[in-house]
């Protein structure tokens, strides 16, 4: 008998495979293709305070065995989440883990307040590249992630997930301000900033220059970093960037990861995370181990 | 909506770089409407990573086919290509919201290059519609839409097969005739269809055509600008079908 829980903050995840924020929308389009209750978690679509139209496009490009994107948070608002678009997925058993973006400390604290008796867990976005206010400015100062982690543990008495940028020079100050302030759990990463030219108009190719890059291209940092996370921290950690089938997920999980979540690859594969789950089951079975954490090298290290 | 592995029963060349693709599936030759598309996933490795947005052109329901017709524009159409009668493609579909139909009314179509793809399945069921397609010099497809359709004039911008011009020149003359128009094609072209029809209060769809990721709903990234300019719809499921009052098409 293998055990896949995974325990974040109190919350026992069934399964260690998430979906991640952003692409995943509230849960709706994917419940078409599977029964939501098989996935260990969802993370929905980023929300902010007040509805947000996001930005203009165009909003995606495809890049070698990735994609940039430049939604820019569109979403809204955390009323209109919680009275139109929760309730959908509350009618699973599964966790719900609220994203949430905010332009000052304040909002990130009242929106955790007022998801506190909505949803299952919070994960503080400090890492969207694609808004010019909030989102990744508070996620590249390992004092201002101290300090909203901290504002938001005051508010809310449900399990916190930090989500973290790569686009920093040292991505444990940040996981190890956020555990400091009373993180439950690291997610990494975000999109990593990228570019992309319009060489015939010789113009960015995006409104705001910058956009988000993910995919299976961004997999080895992203591995990297949550190697190097999961070294200095003694919170679960969230592993996510480019994962693409149950083989990425192993890696994650051998590089220190308590639980993987399932991005960009649900665009092109609707079925990713079932895939993914059914391969690490698999290899639990051939390779005799029953327990989660029995996969991490050296048991995990710590 | 579903996920289906389907054969290739035909790919071919129709003329310069735009091919006709017959693939099997039981499940979207049944259940399509004018007007959807299907999610291709060109190749199966990462790069291109995701799937491509083609329209149905055609359907057998008898005979589980389903026809596409594609302009080779990238790395993932030129993929297409590659495939061969026998191979198998992951198909999503059928996808977005069809062309509402309205058989009691006078309606013209009106298509320009690719965007006559949709319109060939769209003039099956309305076999009473007038007909405009336009195009820059070569013409396709056109034997095909003459099995549904007595009534179709075609243009080319230099004048060597059918009439010298644009097919909005034609439909600007007679539009009152009309109740609804239908038009897929150029942004340039939706615009102007979408302006006369405006104008002269008629009834006007458009197929939209955005850059995609998921194809679902759920990534967000075909945003169109709404005619409100508060909210941006999406492109597969708020579309790729629009009464042409919901969308702004300015630049």
């Amino acid at each position: 008998m293998i055990d896949m829980r995974v325990d974040i903050g109190g919350v026992k995840l069934k399964n260690p495979v998430l979906v991640s924020s952003g692409t995943f929308g509230f849960g709706k389009e994917y419940s078409k293709f599977y029964d939501l209750n098989l996935l260990g978690g969802v993370a929905v679509k980023g929300i902010t305070l007040k509805p947000r139209k996001g930005n203009k496009p165009p909003r995606i490009m495809e890049t070698p065995a990735g994609i940039l994107n430049s939604v820019g948070l569109e979403n809204p608002g955390l009323d209109v989440f919680i009275e139109k678009e929760l309730p959908f997925l509350k009618k699973y058993s599964v966790p719900i883990i609220a994203n949430i973006s905010g332009n000052t400390i304040e909002e990130y604290s009242l929106m955790a307040k007022e998801l506190n008796d909505h949803v299952d867990l919070i994960e503080l976005n400090v890492s969207c590249p694609n808004v010019k206010e909030g989102g990744i400015a508070f996620g590249t100062k390992s004092d201002s992630v101290y300090e909203v982690t901290k504002e938001v543990r005051k508010n809310c008495s449900i399990p916190i997930i930090v989500k973290l940028s790569p686009n920093v020079t040292d991505i444990t100050e940040m996981a190890l301000a956020a555990e400091e302030a009373g993180a439950d759990c690291i997610s990494l990463i975000n999109t990593i900033m990228g570019m992309a030219i319009d060489i015939e108009n010789r113009k960015p190719y995006f409104h705001n220059i910058v956009a988000g890059l993910s995919g299976p291209a961004v997999k080895p940092i992203s591995l990297r970093m949550v190697w190097q996370v999961a070294q200095k921290v003694n919170i679960p950690v969230i592993g996510m960037g480019g994962i693409s089938n149950w083989q990425d997920a192993i890696e994650f999980m051998m590089a220190g990861a308590d639980a993987i979540s399932i991005g960009t690859a649900n665009f092109y594969n609707p079925l990713a995370p079932i895939e993914v789950l059914e391969g690490i089951e698999k290899y639990m079975v051939e390779n005799g181990i029953s327990n989660l954490s029995e996969i991490k090298i050296n048991g995990g290290v710590k | 909506m579903q996920r289906d592995i389907c054969r290739i029963l035909s790919n071919h060349k129709v003329t310069g770089n735009i091919y006709k693709m017959v693939i099997e599936s039981r499940i979207i030759s049944k259940k399509a409407l004018p007007g959807q598309f299907i999610h291709i996933k060109p190749g199966d490795g990462y790069d291109p990573l995701l799937r491509r947005p083609i329209s149905i052109c055609d359907l057998d329901a008898d005979n589980s086919q389903v026809t596409l017709l594609y302009r080779v524009c990238g790395k993932g159409t030129r993929l297409f290509t590659h495939t061969k009668t026998g191979d198998f493609l992951d198909v999503l579909g059928p996808l977005g919201n069809g062309f509402p139909i309205f058989h009691s009314k006078r309606v013209a179509i009106i298509g320009g290059g690719i965007g006559i793809a949709p319109l060939l399945y769209l003039s099956k069921e309305l076999i009473e519609a007038e007909v405009y397609l336009g195009f820059r010099d070569e013409t396709y497809m056109i034997e095909d839409f003459m099995k549904y359709s007595d009534n179709i004039s075609i243009y080319t911008e230099d004048g060597s097969k059918g009439n010298k011009g644009y097919p909005i020149e034609a439909l600007e003359r007679n539009i009152r005739s009309y109740d609804v128009v239908y038009a897929c094609g150029p942004k340039i072209m939706l615009r102007a269809v979408k302006n006369l029809c405006e104008e002269n209060h008629i009834e006007c769809y458009i197929s939209m055509e955005e850059r995609m990721g998921c194809g679902i709903g759920a990534c967000l990234v075909c945003a169109c600008e709404s005619s409100s300019n508060e909210e941006y719809k999406k492109v597969c499921t708020d579309g790729p079908v629009f009464n042409s009052k919901e969308v702004n098409l300015d630049d």
